[in-house]
């Protein structure tokens, strides 16, 4: 640990020196800074203006994020990257399987570099404690001088908010890209049109399972496959066309958790009936999602309700090696009982990333890594980094991206940086990916359409310390109580027990402190 | 006929207790320094890697804060183990970690035994290696596939047990959601996965019995139950004591990705065990020092439990493991 610390303090005091001999050479513009008070006198050149036509020497930076490939990316793109950018970076790769583990061993060792990703929603939830006790920078005030990352979309800043105060950069995703995808062949074959409402959906299940959709005289389809899952399966997406509010709504002036909503229940009722009509898998409760998949990929079922539309792609891939004269679609416009349409939308990143202060010494050091930032959001960068390099890596057809058919290449060359890249292409400028199968030109279409219905989580951006601390845990509760409820062993009466059991044992404190961050 | 006795076990020669001088014992020290030195990564690996750790336990005594590390966290006395134990869930997971491990003692533990014996009756070696290595291979499977062959097989979704079950007109059954199936299901998976590497052991304590003792007993008319009874299983009484004792205590740990993967909504009444609440409750949720906590009482009641048999053998009059 001393010896730790110590190399630590070394390597930061070389890189302190290096950058006040970096900030001595421009110091003919420190009229740019805003608060020059602020910043440590030998930096009071502000990286913003860039007028100056004196080379920068290269700033360093040490980036650590996880990696969804098996084997560390070549530096080709690092590279270009580092010419466009004038950095030199020293990307640091870890297994997305462990990178928990890593990341709270190097933060329990103080040894996080200068950037650091997180890995989803949950990480960063669990870093809230540690932002709040002032460990990473806060960057909200300094974005409006960078004129890409202001860019990034308000409403999701808002999302990542701490306290009400920004730390982060997010990796954007679409907000709700959450549907069916479903087999139009069999729903042609007898005479199906897309569910307009929840009835037809329950319909066109029933008749997926009865009707003989693959026309080989036996009954052995099945309308719906899920998985054990209520959040990403399907009970969550359908949930939210019975009309449930996302995790919280306001209920008499309240916020109440979506589970006292009568929505919910009927959201259950629905599964539940599915279930004992035989026309989903009867042990959805324990069945993964590879299970799942494969179910569905094999030609057993016809409805893949949940996940992402944009999935189409890999699932159509897999079923018409399966079943060569499948098709498939998707479909995400279901209305409720009232005849209206709602999406549930999630907060619109997929990852963040954090600076942490033991290894940003000052601000300045902390503007130059986002003056990188900022070049990454310019068309050339982010394309680099999402797609590679034009010619090697992807083609441009049409004004978008079409990737070279060499799927290795990509998933060794490009995936890892691909990951990284901050904002989403309506704000940083990169090309969209050019589809060619129907279901995916739809879907891309749905997932716009999806927003205008969408509902958001109004405790996206509040804190609540038993939350934090519990919420797991107590999810946990409600979770089995609706599977049993689904699977016929809870009444109603004994569901509403178990949300009094959920609010005696902490609930009713998340509750409290949701609606006191709410009226703030 | 009773008069058989397990074979001489090996007496430690007694140890002088005091040397005369330090000078004979440095000598002595010095006539076995590559013994001495041959020991140094022996210990090494128990200091580092077992007992500093150990240091770490102080952690379930604060609210640990990474950032603040052990030295600036707050402490925080006996809360997490006020917690724990009036956790309303308690005494519910604690009681299925018990019934699991009874189950283990009971039902699994004598296992390995018979079926070496049986192993051991096999006439020709060419069948008693083919045996030996067909049961022990399952131990070489993850728990990950042995869950999943087994949800192949029973799910209500096309597995073919369920399909016989209604090809031969019977009701399905809902196997893996059910809570009553989950601790049947639990310690056959147990027995098809180890019991054939449990074998090991033992086959080879038979194999160190004197041939001479059978022919004698032949000679007396024993037939193969009788040689079995008489001879082999005293032989072995030892060795099964050993492996007892050590079983007990790792009393509370039953094997965490084994019970998690079959763990699920439906059947976490019975399923939830101690390893699995660490890792909800502890792990996914960042609670180091509660889930600390956890683990410490785990270790101290699997230390109770091994000196407590311990103790029992002794008096018995049979050897204990120290």
């Amino acid at each position: 640990m001393t010896k730790k610390s110590f190399t630590l303090l070394l390597s930061s005091l070389l890189t302190l020196s290096m950058l006040s001999a970096c900030g001595g050479n421009n110091n003919k513009e420190a009229a740019a800074t805003k608060d020059p008070g602020a910043s440590t006198g030998t930096n009071t050149t502000a990286t913003t203006d860039s007028a100056t036509a004196e080379p920068e020497k290269p700033t360093e930076i040490k980036i650590m994020l996880p990696l969804n490939t098996t084997d560390t990316p070549p530096d080709t793109i690092k590279n270009e990257v580092e010419k466009l950018t004038n950095t030199k970076l020293t990307y640091q790769f870890f297994p997305a399987d462990t990178y928990e583990e890593k990341l709270n061993s190097s933060f329990a060792t103080g040894s996080l570099p200068q950037v650091t990703y997180l890995k989803n929603q949950t990480t960063f939830l669990q870093m809230k404690e540690a932002i709040k006790d002032g460990q990473f920078w806060e960057i909200g005030p300094l974005l409006s001088e960078f004129p890409n990352l202001n860019k990034l979309k308000p409403e999701i800043l808002n999302n990542t908010k701490v306290d009400g105060k920004l730390y982060t950069l997010y990796i954007g995703r679409p907000l709700a890209r959450q549907g069916i995808i479903y087999r139009k062949d069999w729903a042609d074959k007898l005479g199906l049109k897309a569910p307009a409402n929840t009835e037809e959906l329950f319909a066109m299940a029933k008749a997926f399972t009865e009707q003989d959709p693959d026309g080989n005289g036996k009954k052995d389809t099945i309308g719906v496959v899920d998985r054990n899952e209520l959040v990403y399966g399907a009970f969550k997406t359908v949930s939210s066309w019975f009309g449930t509010p996302n995790n919280w709504a306001e209920k008499d002036g309240q916020l109440a958790p979506e589970f006292t909503f009568p929505q919910y229940i009927d959201t259950m009722d629905f599964f539940k009936k599915l279930r004992e009509g035989g026309y989903m898998n009867q042990d959805f409760a324990a069945t993964s999602k590879t299970d799942a998949v494969n179910m569905f990929t094999s030609g057993k079922a016809g409805l893949y309700i949940g996940g992402s539309m944009q999935d189409i792609d890999s699932l159509n891939k897999d079923l018409i090696k399966n079943v060569p004269d499948a098709v498939l679609d998707t479909h995400s416009m279901v209305a409720g009982a009232d005849g209206k349409f709602a999406q549930w939308m999630i907060p619109g990143y997929n990852n963040v990333v954090l600076f942490p202060k033991s290894a940003v010494k000052d601000e300045a050091e902390l503007k130059k890594i986002l003056k990188f930032f900022d070049y990454m959001m310019t068309p050339e960068v982010s394309n680099l980094m999402y797609w590679g390099i034009e010619g090697t890596h992807y083609t441009v057809v049409d004004g978008k991206a079409k990737a070279t058919d060499n799927k290795e290449l990509i998933e060794r060359e490009v995936k890892g940086f691909k990951d990284s890249v901050i904002g989403e292409y309506e704000t940083n400028g990169m090309y969209q990916s050019l589809n060619v199968l129907p279901g995916r030109i739809h879907a891309e279409e749905l997932v716009l359409e999806n927003v205008k219905y969408g509902v958001a989580d109004p405790t996206a951006a509040l804190d609540s310390a038993t939350y934090t601390s519990k919420g797991v845990e107590l999810q946990q509760i409600i979770a089995d109580a609706t599977y049993k409820y689904m699977y016929g062993q809870l009444d109603k009466a004994g569901f509403e027990k178990e949300v009094e059991n959920w609010k005696s044992r902490g609930g009713a404190k998340i509750i409290e402190e949701y609606n006191a961050a709410y009226k703030k | 006929m009773q008069e058989v006795t397990a074979p001489p076990r090996v007496v430690p020669e007694p140890q002088p207790k005091k040397y005369k001088s330090s000078s004979e014992l440095k000598k002595r020290l010095w006539r076995n320094k590559l013994l001495y030195v041959m020991l140094i990564p022996g210990v090494l690996y128990f200091i580092i890697f077992k007992y500093l750790p150990m240091y770490g336990l102080i952690i379930s005594f604060q609210d640990y804060k990474p950032y603040q590390g052990i030295t600036g966290s707050e402490w925080v006395g006996m809360k997490h183990f006020s917690r724990l134990f009036t956790e309303p869930d308690f005494l519910n997971i604690l009681a299925n970690t018990l019934i699991l491990f009874g189950m283990n003692i009971l039902i699994y533990f004598p296992i390995p035994i018979i079926l070496a014996l049986m192993l051991n009756e096999l006439r020709g070696t060419f069948f008693k290696r083919f045996f030996q290595t067909l049961v022990y291979l399952p131990h070489f499977m993850s728990w990950v596939i042995v869950v999943s062959i087994s949800f192949v097989m029973v799910t209500m979704d096309g597995g073919i047990i369920n399909e016989l079950l209604a090809y031969f007109g019977f009701a399905k059954i809902n196997f893996l959601l059910s809570p009553g199936w989950f601790r049947p299901m639990y310690i056959l998976q147990v027995i098809w996965r180890e019991a054939g590497w449990g074998t090991i052991i033992y086959l080879a304590s038979i194999a160190a019995i004197d041939p001479g003792l059978y022919e004698a007993s032949r000679m007396d008319g024993a037939g193969r139950l009788r040689q079995v009874w008489h001879i082999t299983l005293p032989a072995i009484r030892g060795v099964i004591i050993t492996l007892f004792i050590l079983k007990i205590g790792s009393v509370l740990d039953l094997g965490f990705e084994h019970v998690y993967l079959l763990l699920n909504s439906m059947n976490r009444e019975v399923a939830e065990i101690i390893d699995t609440y660490v890792y909800t409750a502890g792990l996914r949720q960042g609670q180091f020092s509660y889930s600390t906590a956890i683990g410490f009482f785990k270790s101290i009641v699997g230390l109770i439990m091994v000196m407590t048999v311990n103790k029992v053998s002794k008096k018995i009059g049979e050897e204990g493991v120290y």
